[in-house]
């Protein structure tokens, strides 16, 4: 998919709000804190300026390809958060079983329809991949994974 | 040379070969998982060399940092995601060979680099220890400023098209990593009374979330592997090692230059192989006839980095065996195990324990040597499971890695959030220009450019114009020159093609072999 942005525009604007988020709570800091921030701060600010004075004069691409299908992009990045708020709330073990399985359905239906078999060939296959890395996270590692609920 | 030659037959055992081996592949895995790091490796393996003898455990210790640093390249190529901090500059050249079927050609470079660059650094430390010893104390504040600032000129290289955008990547590096308490100042900054940001963003968290999320999520949006199916090797694996050590021994500059690169950069406490093997690329990159290739698939950028960042290993040994300062986080821990046997850093250390000692820097050569078949027999392996493994498992297993691997950093889901922010946030980022490689740069180099700059500050409060201390002493003066002769040979040659003064140079015309 192709969408028109000036992405020099547009990076400049980026620069600028993100200075903006660190510019007001500097207040109050040490000058040994914040001699330095504020120095790339200001370097920031002139830099995401400069962009947006070359957006308007010369700029460079006025558009952006996304390669692939944008709803499965917003798919993916809602089932990464998802993932993360499930391991908080159920536990690693639980919330990667479900979240694992279905991704993994969810992905193969892009080359076509999943049938019942196929899905049940996929169980012993998955649980072995969560088991696998979650006993040498555990055992071998000794990194304690979030139980959640089950604490 | 008696010494020598005892160390040398105290390793020279089936236990000693045997435990090398076995530190080596340890190491290449964990070191090959992102999120796992070489510090990490021997922070988990630490507790198995406690009921080996000292000569051992250090041998075992040595093997896994030496397999940890280059396992890391592994899924730097395969997947585009740094396994260990030091091979973020592997992936700039390493992935997009991969992209075009040419991975184990990578792989191969990789390890014959590193193979050379561990023995190269072994060398070093045997040869030069206490010489160069006496080099690592005369950097100050003040240099370390200058070095991290050689460093952030990278940014131009790694820019991508716009260098205003590429420094705009860095700035926002700097100052996310400017997120926590304050190095000098000790005051918390940025962490908008969130208590878990205290402890800063950290580098590993920013570097798998823009290194690894934007891929994940392009490769589900296109519904494709990391690497294509049709990945055939022309004439087979043996073809392209032997290509590879051909194209690497046939014009040993790069590699020559990379590994003077790693072992000057090692010696610096604090600064560590990611930066090591970041400003290697920048200057193969730059003595390069065909710059224009760096970032597409060039595997001259695979070898300095990989060939410095295992220098590093050995040569980070320098300043710890002989004046007890780790050069990098891993040799803390060996510092600790040295500590722990008794033994203390220092020139005695070459003396009154040298077969011990130099038992375990000659171990580290032998790790280096075994890195050829267990990387190259290790690197086929994992080749084959990233081409074979359907996408619709591949994705959903690197995503579970890569959240298990964010969160045993400091078993922090927060982490994990910041993680997918970044990645996320780093996915239309690239789409509008800004690269996440200079976004991590800024990230490694602001912490060391603030650390050096405000320590200066602070030694020149009297002085009447306090800059002035950045350039007191020679050595200063020398890397501000080296700053200002690489910013000026980044930017001349567009400046004489933007005036008209110099012919524009089609990258297609001449290609390096």
């Amino acid at each position: 998919m192709t969408l028109r942005l000036n992405t020099d525009f547009a990076a400049g604007l980026f620069g600028l709000l993100f200075a903006a988020v660190l510019w007001f709570p500097r207040e109050g800091m040490g000058r040994l804190s914040i001699i330095f921030p504020r120095a790339i701060l200001v370097i920031t600010v002139a830099l995401s300026l400069a962009l947006i004075v070359k957006a308007f004069t010369r700029p460079a691409a006025r558009e952006i390809t996304i390669e692939g299908s944008p709803r499965r992009l917003v798919i993916m990045i809602a089932i990464l958060f998802a993932w993360w708020y499930a391991i908080d709330l159920l536990g690693f073990l639980v919330a990667t079983a479900f979240v694992f399985f279905g991704l993994t359905w969810y992905l193969a239906s892009v080359e076509g329809a999943v049938s019942m078999r196929r899905l049940a060939q996929w169980v012993p296959i998955i649980a072995v991949l969560i088991g696998v890395f979650y006993l040498a996270f555990t055992q071998v590692l000794n990194v304690r994974l979030p139980s959640g609920i089950w604490s | 040379m008696d010494m020598l030659l005892e160390a040398l037959f105290s390793i020279l055992t089936l236990e000693g070969l045997v435990t090398i081996l076995a530190g080596v592949t340890a190491g290449l895995f964990i070191g090959a998982l992102p999120g796992l790091t070489a510090t990490m490796a021997l922070a988990v393996l630490l507790p198995f060399t406690f009921t080996m003898s000292p000569l051992q455990g250090l041998m075992a210790l040595g093997a896994v940092y030496m397999g940890a640093i280059y396992g890391g390249a592994f899924t730097a190529i395969l997947i585009n995601t740094p396994g260990t901090p030091s091979s973020i500059a592997t992936t700039f050249d390493g992935y997009p060979m991969a992209r075009q079927g040419r991975a184990y050609e990578a792989l191969a470079a990789a390890t014959i680099a590193s193979v050379v660059g561990g023995i190269i650094g072994v060398t070093f430390l045997l040869l030069l220890a206490p010489p160069l010893a006496r080099l690592a104390v005369v950097f100050g504040p003040a240099e370390m400023f200058w070095v991290a600032l050689l460093g952030l000129t990278l940014v131009a290289s790694l820019s991508s098209g716009s260098l205003l955008k590429g420094l705009l990547g860095g700035c926002i590096g700097m100052l996310l990593s400017t997120i926590g308490v304050s190095p000098i100042g000790g005051e918390t900054r940025f962490i908008f009374g969130i208590p878990a940001l205290q402890g800063g963003i950290e580098l590993i968290v920013a570097l798998i979330g823009l290194f690894v999320v934007p891929e994940l999520i392009s490769m589900a949006a296109q519904g494709r592997g990391a690497l294509p199916a049709s990945g055939k090797l022309e004439g087979g694996a043996g073809s392209a090692i032997m290509r590879m050590g051909r194209h690497i021994f046939g014009k040993p500059v790069n590699l020559i230059r990379s590994c003077i690169i790693g072992q000057i950069i090692a010696i610096i406490p604090g600064a560590g192989g990611n930066v090591t093997s970041l400003v290697a690329y920048n200057e193969a990159r730059r003595f390069s006839r065909d710059p224009s290739s760096f970032g597409k698939g060039n595997v001259d950028g695979v070898i300095a980095s990989e060939s410095s960042n295992n220098v590093m290993v050995a040569g980070s040994m320098v300043p710890l065996l002989t004046l007890g300062i780790p050069g990098a986080p891993p040799d803390a821990i060996i510092l600790g195990v040295l500590l722990m046997h008794g033994l203390r850093p220092g020139l005695d250390l070459f003396t009154e324990t040298g077969v011990l000692t130099n038992g375990f820097i000659l171990s580290m050569g032998f790790a280096a040597m075994f890195l050829l078949p267990v990387g190259l027999l290790g690197g086929r392996l994992i080749h084959r499971v990233v081409v074979k493994t359907p996408f619709y498992f591949l994705l959903p297993s690197i995503a579970m890695v890569t959240i298990l691997g964010t969160y045993a950093l400091r078993n922090s889901m927060t982490d994990v959030f910041i993680m997918l922010l970044l990645g996320s946030a780093g996915y239309f980022l690239r789409l509008i220009g800004i690269q996440a490689a200079p976004i991590v740069l800024g990230m490694i180099l602001g912490v060391i450019a603030e650390k050096g700059y405000v320590q200066t500050m602070l030694t020149a409060v009297v002085d009447p114009i306090p800059w002035l201390r950045l350039v007191a002493n020679p050595l200063s003066i020398v890397l501000a020159c080296l700053v200002a002769l690489s910013v000026a040979t980044t930017l001349l040659p567009g400046w004489l093609e933007r005036s008209g003064r110099m012919a524009k140079v089609d990258p297609d015309e001449e290609k390096p072999s």
